[in-house]
């Protein structure tokens, strides 16, 4: 790892009221999402907490990934956190950059994409995304109520894409039951088993070839696709966190028998995703529901 | 043959109401500022348009806040780091103010494009598949696909359909990793091409299904360049996003730039360039007018202004629009824009840092 003075990152704690040990929801879910990956692998990172959980990744568990982002960009040695896949920051000492058809095309299709790293709105029972509405599809001119959706996200973008050819799938998401639903009511991506394989609603009857791994990783936990049911199951918990708090905040029956306790973020992962990948704080900064909720207690 | 003319002059000749135009650049980079805010400037000719783009979307953000959006057609509407979702898009999805939306993937999009620019008639896509991207199909239900009873297109501009699914005819062979062997060198492990082959899903046979989907083939591309040449011949610097695709597939390609340059000298490196000359329409320079985006080896995008407006632009309709009005609409053109409402001190301290290609020392706070 690139060496960091034990002076500048004690100025820096003091300067954001920071420690050594103590961390925030954002710090635990890039490093949570950072263990994950296999050192070599080929990840597509999303804007964000992706983005910024694999550069945590390229500096730590995974010094040989590659870094690719869909805008056109590919293994770049990043010196400042881009805030777009299409930021020039991204592009810094790339192998290539390109366009987006070569990024999907010439790299993720022709077999260079082994991991995906995505966010959403919901997420199913099954690792289905949804990354577009809330409250109905249809847009005005063709919904009988004359309005649009309830809550109208970003929509794919890349999302569908990786989803579809990654060997294994990263997501972050805050953790609410009404986030977590048995069914989604858009499927964006299909980024996990997609359905039972008995009744031939798995993602490889619908034609995807690739992929079906899938590890979620919350503010509360991690869960992991069964391999032979497809479901989410339980398979770690954050400290702090019990079981039954994961249970009341999935909005299906989680199997928890093999749940285990999270082995919290050392010092140096956290003194790398704060010094190495976003020291001002960009990301690292933002609080999430459940944090701005304790503290308004 | 590419004509050179002032940004006025492009959007009186080709973007009118309804016009369809896909915008270039890919969120905050190289995005045609400077075609965008002259459209604003003449709002009131324009009315609205059938706005395109794979990626967003600050452009179309600003597009949507002056009301100029009747019909999208797109990939992604968020702002990335700095909105999730742009809010003046978001809420005319959702209070009906923009009543058509159709929704693609950017792969979706971008193979649309790669048959556009290769003159196909559909181009073959492996993902969406199981998705629910492709079965809300919004201008279908409009009545805007297929053809009248005299065998005209109801919208020339709209494919009779959003997509098709075939079995493959070579049976999954080309896919990767292919089963050589001695195993594919592709990273990628996984195929369950076995499984696969027993779906009788969309064709109702068994087989390896395959997306197909239409080329686009937009009314007006609008992209942005560093450098255009007297002739329109076009290099790019930095990421190229979406725009080498979609710029080869439009009708009529609108290229804005830093800077006009003589033919020589995007000539004696032809391999560098990204589009030849007879693909270019009209030339319009407009240094800095890519702002507030950046341009890679230029200038960097304006994190302030984005975080200020990503504030603003959650006031009320009434108080965006007016923002727009008094910044932009009623500004003389883009040189107006850029000395008078942002600067040249705050165009100066964007340069970017020549081994970096952005600002590297640019402020950054939330």
């Amino acid at each position: 790892m690139q060496q960091v003075s034990d002076d500048a990152y004690d100025a820096y704690l003091k300067e954001r009221g920071l420690t050594r040990t103590q961390y925030t929801s954002m710090e635990l879910l890039a490093v949570a999402a950072a263990r994950e990956v296999p050192d070599g692998a080929f990840v597509f990172a999303g804007t964000g907490l992706p983005l910024l959980a694999s550069m945590l990744a390229q500096f730590t568990v995974a010094p040989n990934m590659t870094l690719i982002m869909e805008a056109g960009i590919v293994g770049p040695r990043v010196e400042h956190l881009p805030i777009s896949v299409s930021d020039p920051r991204g592009c810094l000492h790339s192998s290539m950059v390109s366009n987006m058809a070569d990024t999907f095309g010439t790299t993720a299709l022709r077999g260079y994409c082994t991991v995906g790293m995505l966010g959403g709105a919901e997420c199913d029972m099954y690792g289905n995304l949804n990354s577009t509405i809330i409250g109905g599809y249809w847009p005005a001119g063709v919904s009988e109520s004359g309005k649009g959706p309830q809550v109208r996200f970003a929509g794919s973008g890349g999302a569908n894409n990786i989803a579809s050819f990654a060997d294994k799938v990263l997501v972050t998401m805050v953790q609410e039951a009404r986030r977590f639903p048995e069914r989604i009511e858009y499927l964006t991506s299909v980024a996990g088993a997609r359905g039972p394989r008995e009744k031939h609603e798995s993602r490889w009857d619908y034609g995807l070839v690739r992929g079906g791994e899938l590890v979620m990783i919350s503010d509360l936990c991690i869960m992991r696709s069964n391999p032979e049911t497809g479901l989410l199951e339980l398979d770690a918990v954050f400290p702090g966190v019990s079981v039954e708090d994961v249970v009341n905040n999935t909005g299906w029956k989680l199997d928890t028998s093999r749940a285990k306790e999270f082995k919290p973020p050392t010092e140096e992962e956290l003194k790398a995703v704060r010094m190495l990948v976003d020291p001002s704080r960009i990301y690292l900064g933002r609080k999430s529901k459940r944090e701005a909720a304790a503290q308004q207690k | 043959m590419a004509e050179i003319m002032t940004a006025r002059e492009a959007v009186e000749r080709y973007i009118h109401t309804g016009t369809q135009v896909c915008w270039g650049g890919f969120s905050y980079t190289r995005r045609p500022f400077t075609i965008a805010r002259e459209v604003i400037r003449q709002r009131d000719r324009i009315k609205h348009h059938f706005c395109t783009m794979n990626g967003g979307a600050s452009v179309e953000e600003a597009l949507a806040a002056n009301d100029l959006i009747s019909r999208m057609e797109t990939t992604y509407i968020g702002l990335e780091g700095i909105q999730p979702v742009a809010n003046s898009i978001r809420r005319r999805i959702q209070d009906g103010s923009i009543p058509l939306f159709e929704d693609y993937s950017n792969y979706g999009y971008a193979t649309r494009t790669i048959a556009g620019r290769f003159g196909w008639p559909f181009a073959p896509l492996m993902a969406e598949l199981g998705s629910d991207v492709p079965e809300y199909d919004v201008f279908g239900k409009a009545g805007l696909r297929g053809k009248n009873a005299d065998g005209s297109w109801i919208d020339p501009r709209i494919p009779p359909k959003k997509f098709a699914v075939i079995d493959d005819p070579f049976d999954g062979w080309g896919l990767r990793p292919h089963a050589f062997e001695d195993g594919d060198t592709t990273a990628n492990k996984t195929n369950a091409l076995d499984r696969v082959r027993e779906s009788d899903k969309y064709t109702g046979s068994k087989g390896v299904k395959v997306m197909l989907v239409p080329p686009i083939m937009p009314e007006v591309t609008v992209i942005r360049a560093q450098r255009v040449a007297t002739d329109g011949t076009v290099r790019m610097e930095g990421i190229n996003g979406p725009d080498a695709e979609q710029a080869m597939c439009a009708r009529v390609l609108i290229v804005e730039c830093e800077q006009i340059v003589p033919s020589d000298e995007l000539r004696a490196a032809p391999e560098l360039n990204h589009l030849p000359s007879h693909i270019t329409t009209a030339i319009v320079e407009q240094p800095f007018g890519g702002y507030p985006s950046a341009v890679p080896n230029y200038y960097d995008y304006d994190w302030d202004w984005f975080v200020s407006y990503g504030r603003l632009n959650r006031k009320s309709k009434e108080e965006v629009k007016d923002y727009w009005t008094q910044h932009v609409y009623e500004t003389k053109d883009d040189w107006d824009y850029l000395q008078r409402v942002v600067g040249m001190n705050r165009l100066f301290e964007l340069r970017a840092t020549p081994a970096y290609g952005y600002r590297a020392d640019l402020k950054r706070p939330m």
